[in-house]
């Protein structure tokens, strides 16, 4: 990957494309690369749906190449929804297939005149840029199935639904998947709004005739990979219990613990979990789809395999299986417990290209201003509709919880830099909420995800029985995770590298025999603090202060049921998290 | 704050005895009950037995599978990180879970390098030992814990309240009694279209389910 891809969108005479060599970029990727080309060439300051933001779309260090579970790709920007930088993260097949096109980044610049609509079509030997009023406000299902057609079935598909066109901040990018479905999406921060910004409807790229990315020293790669595999696949987690389950496996336990957001994050329990589990969910796709339903790779090369298929009442396609955090936002924080509704509700967020993180906050919002009741599945429905169709009323919804409970008068509402929360109640789980109040991209639970940071030696050595250790911590967390979140691997894998000092060096190895460069802990802490940093300081130059690293203050004053908690991590420790 | 619908209570288990239910299926099939050992299911035991004593006695678990599989427990919601010192009392919940995913995975497993970000949900150590004598306890199985240790448990019968046969019946719709082989209801052969009569109004349940030979 050693060219970049510059799309300028505004240019004189209609859109252009230039490939250009990664200069100064060199030996980055994914979150690294789109965070440093925000940081670089991104006015902080800049309106993020004008001419001056840019679209930055890389796939991860080894993507592209054959490693297992290297299909992950970043999109980078200034966000909509939190007006400071953002790097959202998706499966599916078109990581792969830019990695194998040679393009390190594609970059959408500047803005057209007027409001044309282009698809972009990218191939080893062309990237041809159409106008397409035919695409407008077509779902992202319909896209995918016309881009088809006119391309071949080999494509891989990036995409913005209607809400993305509407340039609503909480509009996802789609990625099209193995069967060529619209069902992964980078979701979080509104990158589907600056992408409808550009005039983009959509990027098709096809890398017949590429092979894939090959490393300095092949045999050492193969070998590494190999072991790296069979360490995924013989873990509990990634082996066993991703494949079953699925994310939504973490339903009944995170309901257990008493940190389960319901309605609303009234409650840290939801009575109606059984009927939405991962558990049931697994046994209903079985049992309509047939056996194997409920193990499904995002990409070529997943060995988890945690996603799934699910089938309506008649046994017909529905949606892919939602995910833990969608089967939250729209089931338990909506007091909603109708699998196939919830369902149903992914498959339109898929379609109309929206988070479902930031879609279920937001009716939850809603359903706290009376637009509809909790637990009315059909009405919550309706209000996906609504921002589908960009009525006054799913405009507001389309922007976010924030602006929803603005207009509304609601205070309850459980957002961080104006991005909504995830799953996991921060008064329960108040390590996590150290990382939603700190992290540089708003409310996010990924951004602090991956638990090895113990085992890289991460940030040097924690005590973890210290009060003051859910700071240093969520610290190493981040910091390894942003590291991990640029190589393309998926974050999945922490779990059987903490456990397994095989699978751990084996990744070690595939990294290093990939790039012919030996990576040791202190690369990893460097990068992850390098890329921490940049982020940082283009959101203290967009106008975040340290006011921001903070959660609304009702957690700290509402106790949390059954276990009757408010989140007591103090400002000035949270202040802490980035002093290194 | 209220906190929701509570579906089992053990201490106000109705006097009538429950109604027996075994059902014989085929192949897969009894996979399909293992949610309902999600919600959980009524044992007995003795007050002040550890965790792990009493789990080991409850049968079908085997002190390697204990130490090695489940890797998350919660006793009454608490996160617990020792299992063999932790009490059990008249009307605790409890619940097994295998290793999960992300970080609240590594989070609330058992004796984990992260609990500290759960410090507030975690068991604490108790000071005084729980009184002896027969004790009821609320069992609940999560994923791979129920997919291994839930085939054996059903086959020897759980006891679980109506609401929750109830309930899962109309979760499953017309796929609830497929692959159902043969049904007795106390020892007597029923009709699958009888059971949802038959379990109409009863507040408690033994069900057995196994596979066909």
């Amino acid at each position: 990957m050693d060219k970049i891809l510059r799309i300028n969108m505004g240019a004189d005479g209609g859109p252009q494309a230039k490939a250009e060599p990664v200069g100064s970029y060199a030996g980055m990727g994914g979150r690294a690369l789109t965070s440093a080309i925000v940081s670089k060439e991104v006015p902080p300051s800049c309106h993020p749906l004008s001419e001056d933001n840019k679209l930055v779309i890389a796939p991860g260090l080894l993507s592209g190449s054959a490693a297992a579970m290297s299909g992950r790709i970043s999109v980078g920007c200034k966000s909509p929804l939190t007006g400071g930088i953002k790097e959202a993260n998706a499966g599916g097949q078109p990581s792969q297939m830019i990695g194998r096109l040679g393009y390190a980044a594609i970059v959408l610049e500047g803005k057209p005149k007027d409001d044309t609509l282009y698809k972009i079509y990218i191939t080893k030997d062309k990237v041809e840029i159409k106008a397409d009023s035919s695409l407008k406000m077509l779902g992202n299902y319909a896209l995918v199935d016309k881009m088809k057609a006119q391309y071949g079935d080999k494509i891989g598909c990036i995409s913005i639904g209607p809400a993305g066109e509407m340039k609503m901040a909480g509009a996802s990018v789609a990625f099209s998947d193995m069967e060529q479905r619209p069902t992964r999406h980078a979701g979080r921060g509104g990158v589907g709004a600056v992408m409808g910004s550009k005039g983009v409807k959509a990027i098709v790229v096809d890398d017949t005739g590429c092979s894939a990315r090959r490393p300095k020293e092949p045999d050492k790669f193969k070998e590494a990979n190999k072991t790296f595999v069979a360490g995924l696949r013989k873990h509990a987690v990634t082996g066993q219990g991703l494949p079953t389950y699925g994310t939504n496996v973490l339903t009944n336990v995170i309901n257990e613990a008493g940190a389960y957001p319901t309605k609303n994050f009234m409650w840290g329990r939801f009575d109606g979990c059984a009927k939405i589990s991962g558990e049931t969910q697994a046994e209903t796709e079985n049992t309509r789809g047939g056996e194997g339903s409920a193990t499904h790779g995002c990409h070529r090369g997943c060995v988890i395999r945690c996603s799934g298929t699910y089938y309506d009442k008649d046994g017909h396609y529905l949606t892919k299986q939602p995910e833990y955090e969608t089967v939250w936002a729209h089931g338990g924080n909506c007091g909603i417990d109708d699998l196939d509704a919830i369902a149903m509700l992914d498959r339109l967020d898929d379609d109309y290209g929206l988070d479902t993180i930031e879609m279920g906050a937001t009716i939850a919002v809603a359903m706290e201003a009376g637009i509809c009741k909790f637990g009315d599945a059909q009405g919550a429905i309706k209000l996906v509709h609504e921002v589908g169709k960009g009525t006054p009323l799913g405009r507001v919804l389309g922007n976010g919880a924030a602006v929803t409970g603005r207009v509304f008068g609601v205070e309850r509402v459980p957002v961080v830099k104006g991005q909504s929360m995830p799953a996991y109640d921060p008064r329960g789980i108040q390590g996590i909420g150290v990382t939603y109040a700190t992290t540089t991209q708003g409310a996010d639970h990924t951004a602090g995800y991956a638990v090895t940071a113990n085992i890289l030696g991460v940030g040097g050595s924690v005590n973890p029985l210290k009060p003051e250790g859910q700071i240093e911590l969520s610290r190493n967390l981040q910091i390894a995770t942003a590291a991990i979140d640029s190589t393309g691997m998926c974050l999945f894998i922490a779990f059987a590298i903490l456990d397994q000092a095989d699978t751990f060096q084996a990744l070690l190895d595939l990294l290093g025999s990939f790039s012919g460069q030996k990576l040791t802990a202190d690369d990893v802490t460097a990068l992850g603090k390098k890329i921490l940093k940049m982020e940082r300081e283009f959101n203290q130059k967009a106008g975040f202060t340290k006011e921001m690293d903070r959660l609304p203050d009702y957690f700290k004053k509402e106790k949390l049921p059954p276990h009757n908690i408010t989140f007591m991590v103090k400002d000035s420790d949270l202040d802490q998290v980035f002093n290194w | 704050m209220h906190t929701g619908r509570v579906v089992m209570k053990p201490r106000n288990q109705a006097s009538a005895a429950p109604l027996k239910l075994s059902l014989t299926m085929s192949g897969n099939a009894v996979s399909r009950f293992l949610p309902i050992l999600g919600e959980g299911i009524l044992l007995k035991g003795l007050g002040g037995e550890t965790v792990e004593d009493f789990l080991l006695k409850a049968g079908a678990v085997s002190p390697v599978y204990l130490k090695e599989r489940v890797q998350t427990v919660f006793l009454n919601g608490k996160a617990l990180d020792d299992f063999s010192t932790a009490q059990v009392a008249d009307g605790d919940s409890l619940a097994l879970s295998a290793a999960m995913p992300g970080l609240a995975g590594a989070v609330l497993r058992r004796g984990g390098f992260y609990a500290a970000m759960r410090r507030q949900i975690s068991h604490e150590a108790q000071t005084q030992t729980a009184a002896a004598g027969e004790i009821s306890v609320i069992l609940k199985l999560f994923n791979m814990v129920a997919r291994e240790l839930g085939p054996e448990f059903l086959k020897q019968g759980v006891l679980v309240s109506g609401d929750q046969l109830r309930n899962f019946v109309e979760r499953q719709g017309r796929w609830a009694w497929n692959g159902c082989l043969a049904a007795e209801a106390d020892g007597q052969p029923v009709k699958v279209s009888q059971i949802a009569e038959l379990v109409r109004g009863r507040e408690w349940i033994r069900l057995s389910v196994q596979g066909s030979v």
